[in-house]
């Protein structure tokens, strides 16, 4: 991979543009990520977080500015996606877990496959990643036959097997119920104090306040406000982001 | 140039015109190396040929005939053959496939064994099986000086023979009319009012259009007849053959029969599985508002049945229509059977694929297309409702 | 209004029969009514199939002719030229073998043990490599016939399995082809599918049989039954292509995006995750297209084979049999329900057992 001018970032969005057909979704983004920096992003329905980090690892193509991670610009080199998409773990709203695959081989089948693992090496991480997430008792289960809270421990664990140097969220439990929300936030702790690069869309402020180096609020496709935890809770500029948090604080 | 390769848009383009490129340059090849083998044998390629006469007779025509007419008549009279087998099939299958099907959801235990025995046994056989079969039995039938009879009708191995009216042309063609106005005319009286009356007088209403139209269409026929003849032409033996009467040819009535039975077998699991479709909910709600059980089937389940069939259904029509090309096992003169012969009497072979195909296409497409339009009729308008 | 309450009287057998079959008069009648017609075709049936029907070959078609019913001796005149056709007649034991190696084929790729792709791959492979090898020989000291001595049963089997062997694979490929992000590639295959639907497959095969050799330089001409197989794989592939890409939209978007976001490639994906789901979401649609499939082998009689069902034409088509011909179809009707009906019922059972473990 060819080394940019700031080797230090792990994720640089400049002047971020992205249309679907007319719609433009995203207007002019701008975002820095250093490596171990935690980011949480929130913001009301529609406002375009789930496209904005699905832009850094690709699965939405952006149309106009640059992303960089890890030193890589996203263009239309093909050898550079891959790269990137190996180095980048995501996590989804709905899990999607491989339903025909057993907990473990969800876990083992990336690293075989795109790492190019032996069998056993990759068994043996996937077994340690489980343990790490706390259902290791799961691995030989299929995904139906898990609790919506364990099926997203499990993601994230299949997620980690490839050893990622940066983790996307995008609302991780918001498809959960209330107590199993808990146990998965526990392991995003876990993973934040081990120094993971994290970039998080939730509207769990609770984890925001706890673990963020930053908090991003996001409307209307654009970045709204941008600041640590205690000052964007206690004192934001914005009237949206006051609207917004009195909404999600208030009950 | 390798970074160019690497680059996801230009691969995209090439792969595109990598693809495009090769199945029109394998079409093309076809298309020249054809020509000049058709060249060799002294065939020149073009549509001119549809204006020559072709020199061979067809056995069974709806139009009137000879060896002497062009090409093009003959692809008209392919093309109205399949469609007459098609559509005749079609109704027929149709018929024993509601039956059949209906007697598959009774709530009666035999007539449930009895429809799942006929469904097991004729969808399992194919359709080309059933035809010779059927066509073995009616050449195997006696010579038409041993006719079995009924009715008036004649059953012979020649054929079946039928009283005919002895009626000229223009006023069967006429008589035609009223006969669709008979089946379009209930259909617009549901739809019109269909909340504004009652029923049983909607009922009466549609029953005398009905009988209107027959009326008109006997009125037509009487009127039309030719002169100095009995109204009904009856079959009769005269010399060794029969004459008179109308005479419907091994061939067709195989082809026919086969349709319909083979036909109404997956049309009977189609009207089964619409009837499945039904919710058990809405009949529930449908019987706790204290609807009869009959009017619980015709205000409930059947529409939404129908709409529930109907997608399936047209598919099944498709389906059976291209099966009117087996005809050309038991040589029926449908389309494609005059496609082949064009073949080996022209070697017009390009143009003639061609024609068959287009003529297929236009068939189907038409077919799928008025199912649609029917489709999106009868919706169910709006996306807000649940189970 | 007033309420009563009715204790259920404890169902006898007369009371129980009465119940389900003689509720109202018009349920009574269609009961009486469907008895009768069962009854009558039974017996019709049974008459003629067993009770008068003469079963050995020895008497010679006049014995038959004597007797009312069935003359199951022209069975037993003629079994080897339906099922084998013009096949040698020391060699049609490895005829048999060849048709008992589908069958076994078939029955082992009906077992979920079975269902990876390499598996059910191999299972095929060697099958039809088998079949090619005892049908043809020329190896291992069994004597060379050549494809045009093949016949009757033995033929139909073999363009049924090289049908699906060639089709399967291709109907992948449109699929696939179909669903592409490139608009042009997605268009054009669009169109060659269903174009190739909404034609008769009879004209495919003449197509393919009769018209495709003007077409072809002469080294490629091959023998007309591997053309007419490639006809009929084109037009199966057709059909299964989209019942595989119906399959493939039953797998959310989802599950190729997390591929996507693992770094698998394109292949990775495809060929671990989404076809594996959606060969399982197609299964019983799958199923269907084969017993269909299997029914439509029998339209190359048209373009000139000798399969089961020329093969019984000839039965009895030739001197002394020729007032036989309801039996030998009748067998010939036996032999396809055999097949396509335990297939069909094996679908079905598929059908349900997936029904029930959807959650
Ligand atoms: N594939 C698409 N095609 C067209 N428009 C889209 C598509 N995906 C998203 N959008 C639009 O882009 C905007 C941003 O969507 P996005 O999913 O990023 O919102 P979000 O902030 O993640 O919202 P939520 O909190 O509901 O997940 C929305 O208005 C949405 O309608
Ligand atoms: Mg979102």
């Amino acid at each position: 991979m060819n080394s940019t001018q700031s080797p230090g970032a792990a994720v640089r969005i400049e002047n971020l543009d992205k249309y679907y057909g007319t719609f433009h979704a995203l207007r002019n983004v701008n975002l820095s990520v250093e490596r171990g920096e935690k980011i949480v992003v929130c913001g009301p329905s529609g406002s375009g977080k789930s496209t904005m980090i699905r832009c850094i690892n690709r699965l939405e193509q952006h149309n106009g500015g640059r992303i960089t991670v890890l030193g890589t610009e996203l263009n239309d080199d093909v050898g550079n996606i891959d790269g990137i998409r190996r180095e980048v773990g995501m996590v989804f709203q709905h899990f999607n877990l491989f339903p025909h695959m057993t907990v473990l081989e969800n876990c083992m089948i990336a690293p075989m496959i795109v790492r190019k693992r032996p069998r056993a090496e990759a068994e043996a991480t996937a077994r340690r990643y489980l343990e790490k997430v706390r259902i290791p008792e799961q691995a030989t289960k299929f995904p139906g036959q898990l609790s919506g809270g364990q099926q997203q421990r499990v993601a994230i664990a299949r997620a980690l097997c490839m050893q990622p140097q940066i983790m996307l969220f995008d609302e991780p439990t918001s498809a959960l119920d209330p107590e199993m929300i808990a146990e998965v936030l526990d392991v995003m702790v876990t993973l934040a104090s081990e120094g993971m690069t994290m970039i998080c869309v939730t509207h769990e402020m609770g984890f925001a306040r706890r673990v963020a180096d930053r908090v991003i609020f996001m409307d209307g496709g654009e970045i709204v406000e941008e600041a640590p935890p205690e000052e964007f809770f206690t004192s934001c500029r914005n009237e949206r982001t006051r609207q917004f948090l009195s909404q999600v604080l208030g009950h | 140039m390798i970074s160019l390769l690497r680059n996801q848009k230009v691969r995209n383009a090439l792969l595109q015109v990598f693809y495009v490129g090769s199945l029109a340059a394998l079409v093309l090849a076809g298309v020249v190396i054809a020509r000049r083998n058709l060249a060799e044998q002294g065939i020149t390629s073009g549509f001119d040929f549809l204006y020559k006469s072709t020199g061979w007779d067809v056995s069974f025509s709806l139009l009137p005939v000879t060896a002497n007419d062009p090409y093009w008549w003959f692809f008209l009279i392919g093309i109205i053959n399949t469609l007459f087998l098609g559509s005749i099939g079609l109704l027929l299958a149709t018929v024993v496939g509601t039956v059949v099907g209906l007697a598959r959801t009774s709530s009666n235990e035999l007539a449930r064994l009895l429809g799942r025995t006929y469904v097991d046994i004729f969808r399992n056989i194919p359709l080309i099986l059933q035809a010779f079969f059927w066509y073995a039995i009616i050449t195997h039938l006696p010579t038409p000086r041993a006719a079995h009879e009924a009715w008036g009708m004649l059953l012979t191995s020649r054929g079946l023979y039928l009283p005919a009216p002895n009626v000229g042309g223009v006023a069967m063609a006429l008589a035609i009319l009223p006969l669709f106005a008979a089946v379009a005319l209930p259909v617009w009286l549901g739809r019109t009012s269909r909340l504004s009356r009652p029923v049983g007088e909607r009922l009466v209403i549609q029953l005398a259009g009905i009988a209107a139209a027959l009326a008109c269409a006997v009125l037509i026929l009487i009127v039309g007849r030719l002169p100095d003849a009995p109204l009904l032409d009856f079959p009769a033996l005269q010399g060794l053959n029969l004459k008179g009467g109308l005479r419907i040819p091994p061939e067709f009535s195989a082809l026919a029969v086969a349709i319909a039975i083979y036909g109404g077998s997956y049309i009977a699991e189609i009207v089964r599985g619409g009837f499945k479709a039904v919710g058990k909910g809405q009949v529930e709600a449908a019987l706790s508002l204290g609807l009869s059980p009959w009017r619980v089937f015709t205000l409930v389940k059947l529409p939404l049945a129908l709409r529930a069939m109907l997608p399936i259904l047209a598919n099944q029509y498709v389906w059976l229509i291209k099966a009117t090309t087996m005809g050309i096992a038991v040589g029926f003169t449908d389309f494609f059977m005059i496609v082949a012969l064009t073949i080996n009497h022209s070697g017009q072979t390009l143009e003639a694929i061609g024609i068959l195909m287009a003529g297929f296409l236009t068939i189907n497409l038409s077919l799928a297309a008025v199912f649609n339009r029917i489709n999106k009729a009868i919706a169910l308008k709006g996306n807000q409702l649940r189970g | 209004m007033e309420m009563v309450v009715v204790a259920p009287p404890a169902p006898g057998t007369l009371e129980d029969l009465r119940r389900r079959f003689f509720a109202t008069p018009l349920q009574a009648l269609l009961s009486l009514v469907s008895l009768a017609i069962m009854v009558l075709l039974a017996w019709k049936l049974l008459n003629w199939a067993i009770f008068s029907a003469v079963f050995t070959a020895s008497g010679g078609p006049e014995a038959c002719q004597a007797a009312a019913g069935a003359c199951w001796s022209v069975i037993a005149a003629r079994w080897r030229i339906i099922l084998f056709g013009l096949y040698p007649f020391e060699e049609q034991w490895r005829s048999a073998l060849a048709c008992v190696t589908v069958v076994v084929m078939t029955v082992l790729s009906c077992i979920p043990a079975f269902w990876t792709g390499r598996r059910i791959g191999l299972v095929w492979a060697a099958g039809a490599a088998l079949y090619y090898v005892l049908m043809k020989g020329g190896v291992l000291g069994l004597p060379y016939v050549g494809e045009e001595a093949w016949g009757g049963l033995a033929l139909t089997l073999f363009i049924f399995v090289t049908t699906c062997l060639i089709g399967f694979p291709l109907a992948i490929c449109l699929a696939l082809l179909r669903r592409s992000g490139l608009p042009w590639i997605s268009r054009i295959t669009g169109i060659i599918i269903d174009s190739v639907r909404s034609l008769p497959l009879i004209s495919i095969l003449f197509t393919f049989a009769i018209v495709l050799p003007f077409a072809l330089p002469q080294w490629l001409v091959g023998d007309k039954l591997y053309r007419v197989i490639l006809g009929s794989a084109l037009f199966f592939s057709a059909y299964q292509a989209e019942i595989v890409r119906g399959g493939m939209q039953g797998v959310s978007n989802g599950q190729e995006e997390a591929a996507m976001a693992l770094g698998m490639n394109y292949w990775q994906r495809i060929g671990r995750i989404l076809l594996p789901q959606a060969m399982r979401n197609a299964l019983p649609a799958t199923i269907n297209q084969f017993v269909i499939s299997f029914k439509e082998t029998s339209l190359v009689v048209i373009v000139g084979f000798f399969e089961i069902l020329a093969s019984g034409n000839a039965a009895y088509g030739t001197g002394e049999w020729r007032f036989a011909y309801v039996e030998v179809y009748a067998f010939i009707a036996f032999i396809y329900f055999v097949f396509v009906f335990s297939l069909s019922r094996y679908g079905a059972f598929l059908e349900r057992r997936m029904s029930v473990g959807e959650r």
